[in-house]
C-alpha cells in the first residue's frame, strides 16, 4: 500500500506510536503486531519511513538492546513529546472517526443504489 | 553506540545470510541509499541494519525482499531517503577536509619516498615551482571529486534493474581514470615553472606528508554522530 495521502500517513503514525507506547519493539516485531491488530494490506516495509519520520520529529527514540531471540536489535521507545502527540492525535481521531465512517458508509450505499437503478 | 564503520562491517557479514534474490534486491537498496550524499551516514547505516535484520527474519519465515520493500523499489527507497536526517554541514566540511589533507599528504609522502630512493643512486634536483604544484593539486582535487560524483551517479542509475551490467561500470570508471590521469599530466606539462621556486629535501616532503596524513586521520575521528 503506497501511503501517499496525508491522512493515511497521520493515521499510520498514530498506530505505530500506539504500539510502541504499549511496549518498546523493534522493526520486525512492530510489523507483526500491526498485522495482527488487523491492518492488513500494509507491506512490512511501510513502517520504516514512518519510524524515520517519527524519530526525526522526536516522537520516538531508538536504542540498541539484546532481543528475546539473541542478537541486538534497535528498539523504539515513545518519548514524552511522542506521548503528547499521540494523545492529541487520538482525541482528534476519536472525534471524527465515527461520523466519518457513518458518512462514508452512507455514500457507499448511495453509490450502490445509483448503480442498480 | 556503534559507529558507522562498525555498522558497515557488521552489515557485510550479515548480508551473507541472505539468499541470492534477497541479497540482490537488498544490495540495490543499500547502494542507492549509500550513494546519496545528502543523508546522514550514521542514520543511513542504522536504517540499513534495521532493514537487513528485518529481511533476515522475514526470510526465515518464508517471506522475501519484495514483501518487505514492496513492488516499486526505487520509490520505496526514495521515500526512506526523504524521511532520513540530512548530513550536517560540519560533517560534510570534515569529510572534504579529510579528503583534501589525505590526498595532499599521500602525494607529498610518495613523492618524498620516491625522491629519497632516487637520491641513493643519483643526486636529485628538488626544486618545486609553488604555482605549478598548487595548480596540479587543485586539478587532482577537482578530478577526484568529479570522479566520485560520476561513479556514484552510474551506480545509482544501474541499480533496481533486473540485470546488473557490472562490466559497464568498470569500463566507464577505467575510461574516466585514464582521461583524468592524462588531464593531470597535461596540466603539469603545460603549466610548468609557474610561481616562486623552492628547494625541498626528500625527507622534508616525507615529514610534511606524514603530518598531513596524521591531521587527516585525526580530523576523521571528529565526525559527529547525530
Amino acid at each position: 500500500m503506497a501511503l501517499r495521502s496525508q491522512l493515511l500517513k497521520g493515521v499510520l503514525d498514530a498506530c505505530v506510536m500506539a504500539v510502541v507506547e504499549e511496549q518498546p519493539v523493534y522493526g520486525y516485531e512492530l510489523s507483526q503486531k500491526l498485522q495482527k491488530i488487523g491492518l492488513p494490506d500494509i507491506s512490512d516495509g511501510t513502517i520504516y519511513p514512518v519510524l524515520l519520520r517519527l524519530q526525526k520529529n522526536g516522537f520516538i527514540q531508538g536504542e540498541m538492546r539484546p532481543s528475546a531471540t539473541g542478537p541486538n536489535r534497535k528498539y523504539y521507545f515513545l518519548t514524552d513529546k511522542g506521548k503528547g502527540e499521540l494523545e492529541q492525535i487520538s482525541s482528534e481521531w476519536l472525534q471524527i472517526a465515527q461520523p466519518v465512517s457513518q458518512l462514508l458508509k452512507r455514500s457507499e450505499k448511495d453509490e450502490k443504489r445509483s448503480r442498480t437503478n | 553506540m556503534r559507529n558507522a564503520a562498525e555498522l558497515i562491517k557488521e552489515n557485510n557479514q550479515k548480508r551473507e545470510l541472505l539468499n541470492v534474490e534477497n541479497e540482490k534486491i537488498y544490495t540495490d537498496v543499500l547502494l542507492y541509499i549509500r550513494t546519496d550524499l545528502r543523508v546522514d551516514e550514521h542514520a543511513a547505516e542504522e536504517l540499513l541494519m534495521d532493514l537487513l535484520d528485518h529481511l533476515i527474519e522475514a526470510q526465515e519465515n518464508g517471506k522475501d525482499a519484495q514483501d518487505l520493500f514492496g513492488d516499486s523499489l526505487k520509490s520505496y527507497a526514495d521515500e526512506l531517503i526523504a524521511n532520513m536526517p540530512t548530513e550536517n554541514k560540519r560533517n560534510i566540511i570534515l569529510l572534504f577536509s579529510t579528503g583534501i589533507l589525505g590526498l595532499v599528504g599521500w602525494f607529498a609522502l610518495s613523492y618524498g619516498i620516491l625522491n629519497g630512493v632516487i637520491t641513493i643512486f643519483t643526486p636529485v634536483d628538488n626544486k618545486f615551482a609553488l604555482g605549478s604544484v598548487s595548480l596540479i593539486l587543485l586539478t587532482l582535487l577537482v578530478v577526484g571529486v568529479f570522479g566520485i560524483l560520476f561513479i556514484f551517479r552510474m551506480i545509482r542509475s544501474s541499480v533496481f534493474k533486473p540485470k546488473y551490467q557490472e562490466w559497464k561500470l568498470y569500463v566507464q570508471s577505467a575510461l574516466y581514470a585514464m582521461v583524468a590521469f592524462a588531464f593531470v599530466l597535461g596540466v603539469g606539462f603545460f603549466f610548468d615553472g609557474i610561481g616562486p621556486v623552492v628547494q625541498v629535501q626528500w625527507w622534508v616532503l616525507l615529514m610534511i606528508g606524514l603530518t598531513l596524513l596524521g591531521l587527516s586521520k585525526g580530523l576523521s575521528r571528529q565526525t559527529l554522530n547525530q
